[in-house]
């Protein structure tokens, strides 16, 4: 697969005391959903600043688009939502459409159709002759995902894209996302609300203090750590009298790194014990659960708070 | 260039969002309304469009003098005061924010994340900043232009210099505001430091023109205190023909007088000088805000036969001004007090004469290079710590 963004050994100093990213290298691919995980001040969002020329890297190596990060001109094939964005108060949704596409480079016919289409895409198109100043917080991010895919951009880099954004809305968003991916886009989601992405990640890196901690495929972070799950009703026996690696809690037992094979007999002693067995189903670890081993190997690594790194780099 | 003209755009539809912009501007309209009010006819000058009327000698339709007088009160008054004053302060008060705002978290973002290098986006948002000023002067000339055609019959598009030299002195004083708020991203502060800024040009200004004026009305007092000694050395040897000890001594005692008073003047020329040299070094730094509004005054001077600096002296209602001057110097020719009151009257007016006259003689190139030149600095400057800022 071809990559779209190869960034190696970003690093990002602030007044040569805070260490926000430290060497930090990934690959983002072609069609992918690349979600970008971490704590507060992990330096996710200083990381997609690097790439969109807002915040200047202490040193990096690499590319987005086959050309060097950077490079203004790429930005054309680029789409952007930052996080906690600002629009100009006083523009209507059409006329900051208008705006972002200019800076973009759009003719202003390739604007016009463009905007209605947009508009018509987030479901904003009975919105476009209202000010901003007028729009709810969800009604914002709309526009922001608008002014985003304006221009019709290979990459999308989006920070914190359902931020206030209702629980329909997020829906949208997500199927909108999927729809990107699977029309070829290439999106980078920077974004707290781990249950969302879930769903429509393809690969995955969790920074933890300016470092990547992992890396890879949903599959390929969870495999080892998928687990059986037993939920049931009545008086089972210990978990010592089961003679099984397991937890037990309020009736649902949790066995991990076992097999379909595994699970049978422990069926059969639960059943012979008199407890009714309401579901017995093998689940994948959440990306939560991989979240936070993340967290717990670099903690591991580094016993300090998690995020940025004050002083000298390491 | 679509880039550019997004951010045009913006600034304009900012422009327009401002209220305080449309209040300057209904302040314009009501300006440009009160300076048509005045007009000449056969006997005189009215205003309020006839609601006042005035029997004048000098000033009336078609006289030298209501030509000269209409022009000042453009260029000497409305443009000085309204436009390079009030307006002005205004205008810094509205357009203050504009670079703070656009640095803010969340909005710098949506910008600076275009194909669009930091430095066009800077100097785009600069210019859209100046457009503030550029569209009230411009709205403002129009009217003046067609004031001045009605009144005085005068068609001069050198009215519409305002535009031009307004913007660029607004420029001088918005560059320093801009390089502020690019610091601080404070609007307050940014704002604040534009008014000590201008307010130290001013005090510069004030006191490199007012030691210039000293400095002219001492030497006047030495030419005249020369002239003084010659006439009594004169007298002296006359006296001394005669053999009149008693008015011999009386001369002499004028004689030393007058010595002394040529010491003092002198002594006050050793003071003055090296402050006059080290203000005029401070003077050739900053931008000249008030000369650059002079310019337009000296432009529209060449429609007159009366110069602004006659009709400021008051020489302009003078018939003859040797004439004037005799009368003056023949009045109690032989009383000392008023001789003295005559030459001190002589000195003021032909110091405040020397003095615009120094204004008249400084180029206009020279006005605008090193003021444009400052300001070059100053925003060479502001886009370097943009460029390297990190958002």
């Amino acid at each position: 697969m071809s990559a779209i963004i190869e960034i190696k050994n970003a690093t990002k100093t602030f007044r040569r005391q805070v260490h926000a990213l430290r060497s930090v290298t990934m690959r983002v691919n072609k069609g992918q959903i690349f979600c970008l995980l971490g704590p507060n001040g992990a330096g996710k969002s200083t990381l997609v600043k690097i790439l969109m020329t807002i915040v200047r890297p202490t040193s990096i190596d690499g590319s987005m688009l086959g050309h060097t990060i950077g490079h203004k001109p790429t930005l054309r094939k680029v789409g952007y939502l930052p996080e906690h964005h600002r629009f100009p108060l006083y523009l209507t949704a059409n006329q900051a459409l208008h705006y972002y596409g200019g800076l973009q480079g759009m003719p202003r016919k390739r604007r016009v159709a463009r905007i209605a289409e947009m508009l018509d895409l987030v479901g904003m198109s009975a919105w476009g002759g209202h000010r901003i100043g007028t729009f709810s917080k969800g009604m914002q991010q709309r526009i922001g995902l608008a002014q985003a895919l304006l221009h019709e951009p290979e990459v999308l880099l989006l920070d914190e894209p359902t931020d206030g954004v209702d629980p329909v809305g997020r829906r949208d968003i997500r199927k909108l996302l999927t729809r990107l991916r699977d029309e070829g886009h290439t999106i980078l989601i920077n974004s707290h609300i781990l249950a969302e992405l879930e769903d429509v990640c393809d690969q995955l890196a969790v920074l933890v203090k300016g470092q990547v901690a992992m890396e890879g495929t949903i599959d390929e972070l969870t495999a080892g750590h998928e687990f059986w799950q037993i939920r049931y009703q009545g008086n089972a026996p210990s978990l010592d009298e089961l003679d099984i690696q397991a937890s037990d809690e309020d009736g649902v037992i949790k066995m991990t790194g076992v097999g379909v094979n595994d699970v049978q007999p422990i069926i059969d002693r639960l059943r012979s014990a008199g407890c009714i067995i309401e579901s017995v189903y093998e689940q994948r670890e959440t990306l939560e659960e991989l979240f936070m081993r993340a967290l717990a190997i670099a903690e591991s690594d580094d016993a300090s708070t998690p995020g940025a790194v004050r002083g000298k780099n390491t | 260039m679509i880039p550019i003209l997004a951010l045009l755009r913006e600034s304009w539809l900012t422009l327009r969002a401002e209220r305080l912009f449309k209040v300057v501007l209904a302040l314009n309209i009501l300006v440009v309304f009160a300076y048509a009010s005045l007009g000449f006819d056969k006997t005189g000058f009215f205003i309020f469009y006839g609601a006042w009327h005035y029997e004048n000698e000098f000033i009336y339709s078609g006289s030298p003098l209501a030509t000269t007088l209409y022009l000042s009160i453009y260029s000497a008054f409305i443009v000085n005061i309204w436009l390079g004053w009030i307006a002005a302060i205004l205008a810094l008060i509205s357009t203050s924010s504009i670079f703070p705002t656009f640095l803010s978290q969340g909005a710098v973002e949506l910008v600076l994340s275009r194909p669009p290098r930091r430095s066009t986006v800077f100097l785009t948002k600069y210019a859209g900043g100046l457009l503030w000023v550029g569209l009230q002067v411009c709205v403002f000339t129009i009217g003046a232009f067609l004031a001045s055609g009605w009144r005085i019959g005068l068609w001069d598009p050198a009215i519409f210099l305002a535009i031009p030299l307004i913007t660029l002195f607004y420029s001088f004083l918005f560059c320093i505001n801009v390089l502020v708020g690019v610091i601080t991203r404070s609007t307050l502060v940014a704002l604040l430091a534009t008014m000590v800024f201008w307010s130290t040009t001013f005090a510069i200004r004030q006191a490199d023109d007012l030691i210039a004026s000293r400095q002219f009305a001492n030497q006047f007092q030495i030419a005249q205190i020369e002239t003084r000694i010659g006439e009594l050395l004169q007298t002296r040897a006359k006296i001394e023909f005669d053999g009149s000890s008693r008015a011999l001594d009386d001369i002499d005692d004028q004689l030393a007088r007058q010595h002394d008073r040529i010491d003092d003047a002198l002594e006050t020329s050793e003071l003055l000088d090296p402050w006059a040299v080290w203000i005029s070094r401070v003077r050739a730094i900053v931008p000249e805000t008030a000369r650059t509004i002079g310019l337009l005054q000296r432009s529209l001077e060449r429609h007159t036969d009366i110069s602004f600096t006659d009709l400021m002296t008051g020489k302009a209602f003078e018939e003859d001004d040797e004439q004037a001057i005799a009368e003056e110097m023949a009045y109690g020719e032989d009383d000392e007090d008023t001789r003295r009151w005559q030459e001190r009257a002589q000195r003021r007016r032909a110091s405040m004469e020397a003095t615009m006259e120094r204004e008249q003689a400084v180029p206009a190139w020279w006005i605008i290079t090193k003021s444009l030149i400052f300001e070059c600095v100053v925003l060479c400057g502001a886009i370097l710590i943009f460029r390297r800022r990190d958002f």
